[in-house]
């Protein structure tokens, strides 16, 4: 499958992250990813036992990046038959991708879709995850002994946090719960929680590192043609929302995948309200071929 | 009102000089301790209230922002390499300042409300 998606392969490669735990071994990643298409609910064998829908930091980082985003498509399209072709059964630690060019698969509907958008790939702009450390905090303590911290409990009842590598945000409240904002990727969103997770830790609190979720996912691209609003908005009018006078932009409120896109004259795009990256990639493919109908002339 | 006041100002090289005269004045018996402790925070009042009505005089500092942090309406910020160019175009640099900055007295009162 993944020799279909050569356009895709430069997002998903991403170096493998320290934090990760040795124990999950990615090559169960291809096998489940293949098994269990839609399936969106599978829980990873980490420590943490989170669940994580789609291509996990932890598939990314070990699996070359053509097969696992290859693999992290039928997940978002549960009526994609694909069929499980020999990757499925190749021993664990012969990466899949020699062996595809061999075995001819049928492209699926929404894989010529994805072609079909020609250099064209979202950018992720900001993923917002959730964290529970678990732990009662005293935000005053954490205030005064972190860096880059701001506490003013009359105006917001968290501590804001800032560190520069990934450049992140994060929101502390005094339950142990905490937002991270501001990464640009998965991993990073991962690797910034687990650090604010430890600063936390380090100034004497039993702080552990649970229920990491990922809440949402904008990405935004350039289709580089002006579009119609007008006419999208008529005849979308079910999921189009277009009030020149409030907002320039036309709020197309896509329903499968769940994604809110934001679409500009200019062919500037917004996708945000995804939960895994691969709704980005699927809603803008989806919005594409719209969007081409309602080029200016 | 005078405990609306922060007490920094004591460090100071002015403030620095009024602790040793009271100091000595108390030695000497010439004031009682609880006067100077009037004194000093009389003091504490009039330099904030000098600083915000009567100093003019400002700076540009430009720099990296190594460290901030806000905790009880105090600001602290450790700027690396900063330089200071005065009104006189005269510029000042350091390789690490600490700024400590508070509200006034008027605004601590005003924040309460």
């Amino acid at each position: 499958m993944s020799f279909a998606l050569p356009a895709r392969q430069v997002t998903f490669g991403r170096s493998a992250a320290p934090y990760q735990p040795p124990q999950a071994q990615p090559p169960s990643q291809p096998t489940n990813g293949l098994a269990l298409p839609g399936s969106s609910s599978y829980s990873l064998p980490g420590p943490s036992g989170l669940a994580l829908p789609g291509p996990s930091p932890l598939s990314q980082s070990h699996t070359p990046p053509p097969p696992s985003s290859a693999l992290a498509l039928p997940q978002l399209n549960g009526t994609t038959a694909v069929s499980k072709g020999p990757t499925a059964s190749v021993p664990p630690s012969t990466p899949p991708a020699p062996v595809v060019p061999a075995t001819p698969v049928p492209l699926t509907l929404e894989q010529q879709h994805i072609t079909a958008v020609e250099g064209i790939v979202p950018t992720l702009q900001n993923i917002v995850a959730t964290v529970n450390l678990d732990c009662r905090l005293d935000l005053k303590t954490i205030a005064l002994h972190a860096r880059n911290a701001e506490y003013n409990p009359k105006r917001f009842a968290a501590v804001i946090m800032r560190i520069r590598e990934p450049k992140t945000t994060a929101l502390i409240f005094a339950s142990g719960k905490m937002v991270v904002t501001g990464a640009k990727s998965e991993d990073d969103s991962r690797l910034a929680s687990r650090k604010y997770a430890r600063i936390v830790q380090k100034l004497g609190f039993d702080a552990k590192f649970a229920e990491f979720k990922i809440q949402n996912i904008v990405g935004s691209c350039d289709v580089k043609f002006p579009i119609r609003l007008e006419g999208l908005a008529y005849s979308h009018g079910q999921f189009s929302s277009y009030e020149p006078e409030l907002f320039p932009g036309l709020i197309y409120r896509m329903l499968k995948p769940k994604v809110v896109l934001l679409i500009f004259v200019s062919g500037k795009i917004v996708l945000t309200g995804a939960k895994v990256r691969e709704e980005i990639y699927t809603a803008f493919n989806t919005i594409y071929t719209v969007l081409c109908e309602f080029r200016k002339p | 009102m005078a405990s609306a006041y922060y007490e920094f100002y004591r460090g100071s090289s002015i403030g620095m000089a009024l602790t040793d005269s009271l100091d000595e004045l108390i030695t000497s018996g010439a004031i009682t301790p609880q006067l100077a402790m009037k004194v000093l925070q009389q003091f504490d009042k009039s330099l904030a209230d000098t600083m915000v009505k009567q100093v003019k005089t400002k700076t540009t500092l430009k720099g990296h922002l190594h460290t901030y942090r806000l905790c009880d309406d105090v600001w602290t910020f450790i700027v690396k390499n900063p330089s200071f160019k005065m009104e006189s175009n005269e510029m000042v640099s350091a390789p690490r300042i600490k700024i400590i900055a508070c509200k006034n007295g008027d605004a601590v009162e005003a924040g309460k409300k």
